[in-house]
This record gives C-alpha cells, sequence and structure tokens, in this order.
C-alpha cells in the first residue's frame, strides 16, 4: 500500500497552519514524521485519521482517494489517555468493537497484545492501579487491537524502561516487516534512526525536509568531511586549516571529536590528504561527514 | 449503526455497573415501597385502630390555655357562646391592666386582652406569631357580641337575623373536560420528576463528556468512531439510565400503592390513577424534552477541559431550563393562560408545558401534533449541533469554551 499525502493546506481561523504538505508512506517502510512543538504534526495526524477536514490537497492510497471509514487505523497519542477507572481489558475490547471488530475477535486480539507485551495478568485491573511503563504497553495494545493497517505512533517510547523499549523496538520492527504502515512520530532522533527509512521533518507547518534517510543524510554531508589530529586541538586544527588552506576548505563547525570542513574549489578528498600529509598534522581521522539525524533535525527545524 | 449500538451498550453499562446509580435506585425504591406500605404496617400492628371514623379532625386538645380579660363589662365572660368561639380557651377576668401585663411576660397566662370599647381592644401577648387565629376569633366574637346587643336594644329577633343571614346556597360543579384540581397532584409529581431527571442526567452526560476529554480517551475515540455514533450513544444510554431508573421508582410505587390502596383508603388514586392520555404524552412529550436538553449537556461538556469547568459551561443553559421549569410551574395555576400556551410551543419549554396541558385541560390535536413536530425537529437539530461542537470541543483544550466560540464552530468547516 502506498499512502500519499497532497498538497495539504489547513487554517483554523484565519491562521494556516500548514501549508502545501506533501508526502508518501509506503508499506514495509516505517516513516518518521518529525518537527519541533507546534510545527504542525499532530494536525497532519488528525487529518490523515479523518478527524480534520483539510482545506485543500488530496490523501490518496494506492491512487483513490483514502476514505478512513474503510480502513483500520490504530493511533497511539502523545497525550496518552484510557479510562483510568475501568479494567483493561473491557476498554481495549470497547476500543477493539469500536474499530469494527465482532466481540470475540475484539477479545483474541486483546488477550493476544496482553500476552505479547507481558501485561496479560492486568487484564482484569483498572487502569488507574498499574504503573506509568503498563499503562503505556495497554495503550499501545490499544492501538493494535484492531489489527489496523496504518499504524500512526506519537512518541510510542516515552516512559518506557530499557528492557520495554527493547519490547516495543521488537514489536514495531514485526509490525514494519509485515508490511504494515507505520508513521512515526518522535523526538527522540536514536529511535527514528533505528526504525526509519523515510522522514518528513516539518517546520512551521511547511515541508523542511522529506525523503530516504540513507540519502538525506548522504546529500546532507556532501564534500563535507570530518577531521582530527593528534597533536592539534580542535580550535588550533581549526585555525591551521583557515590560515593555510582557506583556498581549499572552509571550516564548518568544531564538534566533540573533531572538525567539520567542506571542500571548495573543486578541491578533492585526495588533493586535501596529499596537502595535509606535507603539514607537520598528525592525522587521527580523515573521513566522509556522516550527519546524525539529530544534526539535520537541529538545522531544519532550529531557529535560524 | 453498530458504532453507535457499541457505544450505547458501553455507556449504559457504564451506568449499571456504577455503584452510585444501583444504591440510589435501590434506596430510593425502597423508601417509596416502605412509605407507601405505612398505614398497612401501622394496621398491622393495631396502630390507628381507635382512629376516628371521620378522619384526623381533632385539633383540639382537652387541656384549656388560660387567657386574662379586662372586660370593662362589654362582655361577659359567663356567656355561652364565648365557649362556643373559644372551646378550648379559659379566660380569667383582670382588673389591673399592670397585672395582665406582669403575667402574659411571666407566661403565666398565654395573652391577654383589653377590651376598650365595643369595636376596640388591645391584644397583649409575649411573642406575637406570623398567624394567630385568636385575633379574628375574637374579633368576630366582639362583632357578634355587638350585633346581639344591638338588636336587642331594638327589639329585634336575634336569631331570626342570623337564620336570614346565614342561608346556605348549596352547588355542585359537574366537570365535563378535564378536573384541574384533581390532575393537579400528578401533574406537578411528574413535573418535578422530569425537572430532576434533567438536571441529575443532564449533568452526568456533561460530566462524562467532559472526564473524558481530561483522561485524554477523547483522543483515542474521536481516531476510533465517528463523533455523531459517540455523542449520539452517551446521550442515549444516559437517557435510557435515567428512565430506568426513575421508571423503577414509579412502577414499585404502583405496585406498592397497588398492594396498599385499601389501607389508604385509595387516598392516593389521584396521584397513581393517571389517565392513558396523561401517560403518553408524559412519555413521549418526557423523553424528546430529555434528550432535548441531555443533547445540549453533552455538547456543553465537550466545551470544558476539566470536569471542575462543567458547571461554567452549563450555566446557561441551566438557567435557561430552571427558568422554564418556573414558567410552567407558575402556569400549572392557570393552565388554560396564554403564558403555558406560548410556553407549550418553545422547545426549551414545550416538553413540560404541554404535557401540562395535556394533564390538565383539553387540548386540541392538531395543536399537541404541532407542538410535537416543533420539538421533534428541535431535538434532531439539537442533536446535529451537538455532535459537531462535540467534535471541535474535544479537542480543544485549556481555558473552557464559551457558547461564542461553540457557535463559532458551527460555521467552521473542520
Amino acid at each position: 500500500m502506498i499512502l500519499e499525502v497532497k498538497n495539504i493546506k489547513k487554517s483554523f481561523g484565519e491562521a494556516e497552519i500548514l501549508h502545501n504538505i506533501s508526502f508518501t508512506v509506503q508499506s514495509g517502510r516505517a516513516f518518521g514524521l518529525l518537527g519541533r512543538n507546534g510545527a504542525g504534526k499532530t494536525t497532519t495526524i488528525r487529518i490523515l485519521m479523518g478527524v480534520f477536514n483539510a482545506n485543500e490537497g488530496d490523501i490518496l492510497l494506492d491512487g483513490i482517494p483514502f476514505d478512513q471509514t474503510k480502513y483500520k487505523i490504530g493511533y497511539l497519542p502523545e497525550e496518552r489517555g484510557l479510562y483510568p477507572k475501568k479494567p483493561v481489558i473491557e476498554q481495549l475490547v470497547y476500543l477493539g468493537q469500536l474499530r469494527g471488530l465482532k466481540k470475540a475477535e475484539a477479545l483474541k486480539n486483546s488477550i493476544y497484545w496482553l500476552e505479547r507485551l507481558g501485561v496479560i495478568e492486568y487484564k482484569k485491573r483498572k487502569l488507574e492501579t498499574l504503573s506509568k511503563g503498563n499503562q503505556q504497553k495497554i495503550q499501545l495494545a490499544s492501538t493494535l487491537v484492531s489489527n489496523p493497517d496504518l499504524i500512526i505512533l506519537d512518541e510510542p517510547f516515552s516512559g518506557l524502561d530499557p528492557v520495554n523499549s527493547q519490547l516495543l523496538k521488537d514489536v514495531v520492527q514485526e509490525l514494519i516487516d509485515i508490511n504494515k504502515l507505520v508513521i512515526f512520530s518522535s523526538h527522540q532522533m536514536s529511535y527514528v534512526e533505528e526504525f526509519c527509512d523515510d522522514i518528513l521533518i516539518m517546520n512551521q507547518g511547511e515541508v523542511a525536509i522529506l525523503g530516504s534517510l540513507n540519502q538525506i543524510k548522504k546529500d546532507f554531508g556532501h564534500n563535507r568531511l570530518f577531521v582530527s589530529s593528534t597533536n592539534y586541538t580542535h580550535q588550533n586544527l581549526k585555525e591551521f586549516m583557515q590560515s593555510n588552506f582557506s583556498e581549499n576548505v572552509k571550516v564548518e563547525a568544531i564538534l566533540k571529536k573533531g572538525i567539520i570542513i567542506e571542500l571548495l574549489n573543486n578541491t578533492s578528498k585526495k588533493e586535501l590528504l596529499n596537502l595535509l600529509l606535507k603539514t607537520d598534522i598528525d592525522i587521527d581521522t580523515f573521513q566522509m561527514y556522516e550527519p546524525s539525524l539529530n544534526d539535520i533535525f537541529v538545522d531544519k527545524a532550529g531557529d535560524k | 449503526m453498530k458504532q453507535f449500538f457499541t457505544v450505547f451498550k458501553f455507556e449504559l453499562l457504564h451506568y449499571f455497573k456504577n455503584k452510585a446509580y444501583i444504591i440510589t435506585t435501590s434506596i430510593l425504591c425502597v423508601v417509596a415501597v416502605i412509605g407507601l406500605s405505612v398505614p398497612t404496617i401501622l394496621d398491622l400492628f393495631g396502630f390507628g385502630e381507635d382512629k376516628e371514623p371521620t378522619g384526623p379532625s381533632s385539633s383540639e386538645t382537652s387541656d384549656f390555655d388560660t387567657y386574662g380579660v379586662i372586660t370593662n363589662d362589654i362582655i361577659d365572660l359567663n356567656d355561652p357562646s364565648l365557649t362556643i368561639y373559644f372551646p378550648s380557651i379559659n379566660f380569667i377576668e383582670y382588673t389591673s391592666p399592670d397585672q395582665l401585663n406582669e403575667d402574659v411576660i411571666s407566661e403565666t397566662i398565654e395573652a391577654g386582652f383589653v377590651i376598650e370599647s365595643d369595636f376596640e381592644y388591645q391584644y397583649l401577648v409575649k411573642n406575637s406569631s406570623m398567624h394567630d387565629p385568636l385575633v379574628s376569633k375574637f374579633s368576630n366574637y366582639l362583632k357578634h357580641n355587638y350585633q346581639l346587643v344591638t338588636f336587642e336594644s331594638l327589639n329585634i329577633d336575634s336569631d331570626k337575623v342570623f337564620e336570614v343571614l346565614n342561608t346556605k346556597v348549596s352547588s355542585e360543579t359537574i366537570v365535563l373536560g378535564k378536573d384541574s384540581v384533581n390532575n393537579y397532584m400528578y401533574t406537578y409529581i411528574l413535573i418535578m420528576m422530569l425537572y430532576f431527571m434533567v438536571i441529575f442526567y443532564g449533568q452526568m452526560i456533561a460530566t462524562g463528556v467532559a472526564s473524558e476529554k481530561s483522561n485524554r480517551a477523547i483522543e483515542v475515540l474521536v481516531t476510533s468512531a465517528k463523533p455523531n455514533n459517540l455523542i449520539f450513544g452517551k446521550v442515549f444510554a444516559g437517557a435510557l439510565a435515567g428512565i430506568i431508573q426513575f421508571g423503577a421508582i414509579i412502577g414499585f410505587s404502583y405496585i406498592s400503592y397497588e398492594i396498599n390502596s385499601a389501607a389508604w383508603n385509595n387516598g392516593l388514586d389521584m396521584i397513581f390513577h393517571i389517565p392513558l392520555d396523561a401517560i403518553l404524552s408524559f412519555a413521549v412529550f418526557g423523553l424528546l424534552g430529555y434528550l432535548f436538553y441531555s443533547f445540549i449537556f453533552g455538547a456543553l461538556g465537550a466545551l470544558a477541559s476539566k470536569t471542575e469547568d462543567i458547571n461554567t459551561s452549563a450555566m446557561p443553559i441551566t438557567l435557561i431550563f430552571v427558568g422554564a421549569f418556573l414558567v410552567v410551574m407558575a402556569g400549572m395555576n392557570d393552565p388554560t393562560g396564554s403564558l403555558l400556551t406560548i410556553a407549550s410551543y418553545i422547545p426549551f419549554s414545550s416538553f413540560m408545558a404541554m404535557f401540562v396541558r395535556v394533564a390538565m385541560t383539553d387540548v386540541s390535536m392538531v395543536e399537541v401534533i404541532i407542538s410535537l413536530v416543533i420539538l421533534v425537529l428541535s431535538t434532531g437539530l439539537i442533536g446535529i449541533i451537538a455532535a459537531k461542537i462535540y467534535r471541535q470541543g474535544t479537542l480543544r483544550y485549556g481555558n473552557p469554551l464559551k457558547l461564542k466560540d461553540a457557535f463559532k464552530m458551527l460555521k467552521s468547516k473542520d
């Protein structure tokens, strides 16, 4: 399945919140929807689920307009919420039925997910009596109980300890492996890097960057090198580069373990390496710079 | 439709599993059954056997209260008619006003009278009450005494005069339409029940919606089901829970009264034996009015972000409802008046007003149908509006939204 969002615009009153948002999600490839608070992620998600209508634009599934009522959507909201005073199993079955399952099927699926997530012993307990981590697992079970075609996970790892995070990672990976459409929204970039093949970074209601994560990293690191030395501090190395090779490189940043430089005037890596070898610099690292998603995020969504 | 029934069932079970609901219903049913069985129980244990067959009319006791009088020779304390006017009062003659004052203050006597002339007297009492029947009784007696003395001085036969003056005219009212007096009681009780149902369940529905919002369950709900199904399911479940609760209380009361009616001497027939047309109009108008307000309360619950904000959000509609209730209660004193007639067409009050008119007067079927159509259409419209406000309001947090914002939402195409 391919979900295409095309030129979505959305206004609340006078203010336009989303400006021409377009992206494509493919089943079997997790999609990361990123952005700072207030960038428009939740509004985009709500439009996808049919809670809000877009003012303009189309949402297509396999080329035809996406009718949310014909597909099951599992949504794990960032603001967790279920009925605190009701038994776990009762609310899971209810949500399953609301999304179109028969009672027996909803019960079967609920038990499957409670077992899979290791919380089956709490099925008759009231939700409010469980720990935060276990409540989080119940919330995830409620997202998956209807065996959804499209799964939207908003900050799924918040509140989980490392063991439970690993359990959730396995579950998410399974969902991706069985060709579900998975949209993943998080501020924890390490998780996004781990799962997502494609990302969209939104900034103030616009597409800041969109595409395959590998390609983005490659493009972002294009013509940039990461260099460090054993006999020069990063600052001294930067000054040395600026005073001796200003025609060939521009120092972009000093990181913890080295400096990032950009090659200028068609200087190749080999030429720069030859130049450096002729100096007294004892090169420790000389490699293509591959940015982390965090660097890309800060660059694209940060304050300019 | 399946989604609607899923929500409806879930919400209805929520009421049935609610301890407060079960306990309140049980207690009220038990109170109704026991309350209506009291005469039978009293009979069973022998109380009331020595009751006067004419009923409780002996308010006078055998104890005599003592009152002081300074007669100034205007009345005679040995006058036999004095005991007819004041059967349980013993009058003592005083000569000194100071002594009389003193005895009243020290409560040696109940009160005192100082007769100054045939038409004037002072009534001395330590603490006055709102309604002291003695004043008018004593005035009547003085007047009677003066009349007797005057007739005597004019040589007129006072017995003859009083016979003419007290001639009785007998009358019989034959009610061809409806007897407002007899119907007043059950109409009053049913209107009060409607009032409590709307207030109780309206608040419960609003609280239910607002608590889903405050615990954020709404995030999952609105993305799992259509908002229309959610709000309609909630409102109808709340309505049915209310009907079941009040139905149980009425049912138990009715059965208990039927069993105990002999012990009541059928004295409550006017409450329990309600004509079919009144029951039908109560059921139809009551249900629609109840739904009408429940939808509004549901939508208002969606405007609040926390359950504490409900009172603020629901204040305007509560005031309107209480106003409509007071108008209808006032209209019950004049059921054919224009106040009740107008109120019986306005959906905010028609469900109570039209029921009152049907129960207490003769209303043409055309009028009933017009009022019913207006109420049905308004309830449908309010349901649709409520669903829209619910959808818009549920995902907006922060300060409680005002009605003004709700109307803005209606125009939005979100």
